[in-house]
């Protein structure tokens, strides 16, 4: 049988078929971090003694709240710390740290054809790299440091096809965000997202895991993409990542369960107006008619009312969707010389990301709009730390998860890319790039009038 | 094994992880407490545990414990008592985590499922895999047959302790 590309990285790695339709499968690398990781590593050591499959295969870091908040988090982050050191793992500590999505790739420790898992489920963002990388919780963690395996009920392969050419204003995170609208929140559930064609080759490394990252969002349980000369001209770019890996495609005319085909060509800025990541809608575009009632409700929006006319209370541009050098410079281009009219953060994916924009001078064109520009965290994505949302409060954010109370109890979400979310923030509501351009220009043909008043 | 008991019926699609229990309450290194803020994310979600304090089976919508990967939101529910979730779907990383943390998982149609939200009292027989509401007539489902080994009993991290060997050949021989 002619095989996908996620089939040929399952085969190589099922070290077992067990009963059930479940295979033991082998884990190259297991990230772990503060917030899900100390139980399980606890109850390793407490059962088992000091034993860990291989040290080696872990890579361990603070990454959520950073540096810690409280004493609790304190805890969290020096029970991994001390952890770390005392099973002899890599760690990155605050200061050296970031995102684990964001950290492993830029540290060279994802290349094609790994399998990876995390206790988060935002793990996917690595199947940009062609690698096998999925969420699974603390228990199922804590087998893979033990046994080097995860127990995994084979998914099917969807094939997502998106041909032609993005138009210049449409980002990965549209495309992402349109992808879930097109197979539905829970449409794949069961499956494997398996991204190909010509507009998926065109995509840089961190566009490819700005979509990857939110095939979470419609229930997958991964997103991957096939290494090409991109992936090789990243690997190679990143000091401390091997030499040596193989390159995997997808048979020629390999069978897939399912095939979704999105012309790239139709997908425009988008945003969301309800509260799971499939109910958006382009930025120009309406509340639909038939949206439900609960998510209305919940959004204070009515059907029919334009996103245009929502205004926000603040915005956030960070998480481990959008907050790479990339987003932050289609960002800084938007601030550059313009000021914010609501609370804006800009949250960097990891510090290495930070120092990066610093030297670029980001930082300063992100304060001079009057920004604030924090240190790496996943920050409010989470309702956790550092941008936290109270009831009511409404938000435009490049992260990636809207649900209810997400960002704060009683807080409302709109999830965009980061260049419709700086945007916004300047205009103080809902808008696109081409809705700051057009008031740019009233705004100067009216200091115009006035000048010729005055004269 | 039969998990019975009284039933809380959340007939809602979609309630997700931090919906289960916000992110805010992630602050522990152990699973401990976790059951006093079950469904603090859920607007009326106190009123809604207050209305069967006693209840041990939650039988809810579609896509069940989306979101994050959380087994927080396994250990809120059995912190709280409930032994077995009912729906019509799962998302994956939930259903994985009910398992290991013997939480039964039962799915089945959306109509069976909209009958069940309307009983008093469910008996769920893990090993037949049948279950009978309110002294009904049984109703089978499927459970993993893996995994319905961890409900029972079988530890999960014991099972794969005792499959290092076999993996350490493998890799071996890789």
């Amino acid at each position: 049988m002619k095989r996908s590309l996620f089939d040929k990285v399952w085969d190589a790695h099922v070290v077992e078929e067990l009963p059930g339709g479940n295979a033991l499968v082998f884990m190259d690398l297991v990230v772990a971090h503060e917030i899900t990781t100390p139980p399980g590593a606890l109850s390793i050591e407490r059962e088992f003694g000091d034993k860990l499959y291989e040290p080696n295969r872990i890579v361990a870091m603070i990454d959520h709240v950073a540096p810690a908040k409280d004493s609790a988090t304190a805890l969290q982050a020096h029970t991994v710390r001390t952890w770390a050191k005392r099973q002899g793992i890599r760690f990155h500590d605050v200061g050296d740290n970031g995102i684990c999505h964001v950290l492993v790739p830029e540290r060279g420790y994802v290349t094609p054809g790994m399998t990876v898992c995390c206790g988060d489920s935002h793990t996917c963002t690595l199947g940009a790299f062609g690698a096998f990388a999925l969420g699974i919780g603390t228990t199922a963690q804590a087998g893979a440091m033990l046994a080097g395996c995860l127990i995994l009920q084979r998914p099917k392969v969807m094939r997502v096809e998106v041909t032609g050419e993005l138009p210049f204003d449409a980002t990965a995170k549209d495309l992402a965000l349109t992808v879930i609208a097109t197979i539905g929140f829970r449409g794949g559930t069961g499956y494997v997202l398996e991204y190909t064609g010509s507009a998926i080759s065109a995509l840089t490394m961190e566009q490819r895991m700005t979509l990857c990252n939110m095939a979470i969002e419609a229930g997958a349980t991964t997103g991957i993409i096939a290494s090409d000369e991109t992936t090789a001209a990243y690997i190679a770019a990143t000091p401390g990542a091997p030499e040596n890996w193989m390159s995997q495609a997808a048979d020629d005319d390999a069978e897939y369960a399912a095939t979704v085909t999105i012309d790239a060509r139709t997908v425009r800025p988008v945003v969301s107006w309800g509260t799971n990541p499939g109910e958006c809608a382009p930025v120009d575009g309406c509340v639909p008619l038939d949206a439900p009632q609960a998510s209305l409700s919940y959004m204070d929006l009515r059907p029919g009312q334009e996103l245009r006319s929502i205004e926000i209370d603040q915005a956030f541009i960070g998480s481990c969707t959008n907050s790479r050098i990339g987003d932050l410079r289609a960002a800084a281009e938007i601030f550059r010389g313009r000021r914010v009219s609501v609370p804006t953060i800009v949250t960097p994916g990891s510090q290495a990301v930070r120092r990066q924009a610093e030297r670029e001078g980001l930082h300063d064109i992100f304060q001079d709009a009057g920004a604030l520009w924090t240190h790496s965290s996943c920050g409010p994505c989470l309702g956790m730390s550092m941008g936290v949302l109270a009831p009511g409060m409404r938000c435009i954010s490049s992260s990636n998860r809207n649900f209810p109370g997400r960002m704060g109890d009683g807080g409302r979400v709109h999830l965009a890319a980061p260049a419709v979310v700086a945007a916004s923030a300047i205009l103080g509501r809902i808008g696109s790039v081409s809705d700051l351009l057009r008031r740019d220009e009233e705004n100067a043909g009216a200091a115009q009038r006035e000048l010729a008043v005055t004269a | 094994m039969i998990v019975e008991g009284a039933v809380l019926a959340i007939p809602r699609a979609n309630i997700d992880t931090d919906q289960i229990i916000p992110a805010r309450h992630l602050t522990r290194i152990d699973a401990e407490g976790m059951g006093e803020h079950l469904f603090e994310g859920l607007p009326d979600g106190a009123a809604l545990l207050a209305s069967r304090p006693d209840a041990t089976i939650l039988v809810t919508g579609e896509n069940f414990g989306c979101g994050s990967s959380r087994e927080h939101a396994a250990w809120a529910l059995t912190g709280r008592g409930f032994r077995a979730v009912i729906a019509p779907s799962f998302a994956r990383i939930f259903l994985e985590n009910a398992y290991t943390n013997a939480l039964v998982p039962v799915t089945l149609p959306q109509a069976t499922v909209d009958e069940l939200a309307r009983a008093q009292n469910i008996a769920i027989d893990v090993e037949a895999e049948t279950l009978r509401a309110d002294g009904g007539p049984p109703i089978s489902f499927a459970l993993d047959a893996l995994r319905k080994h961890f409900v029972l009993g079988g530890g999960f991290l014991q099972y794969l302790n005792a499959k290092i060997p076999g993996i350490r050949a493998w890799e071996a021989a890789r």
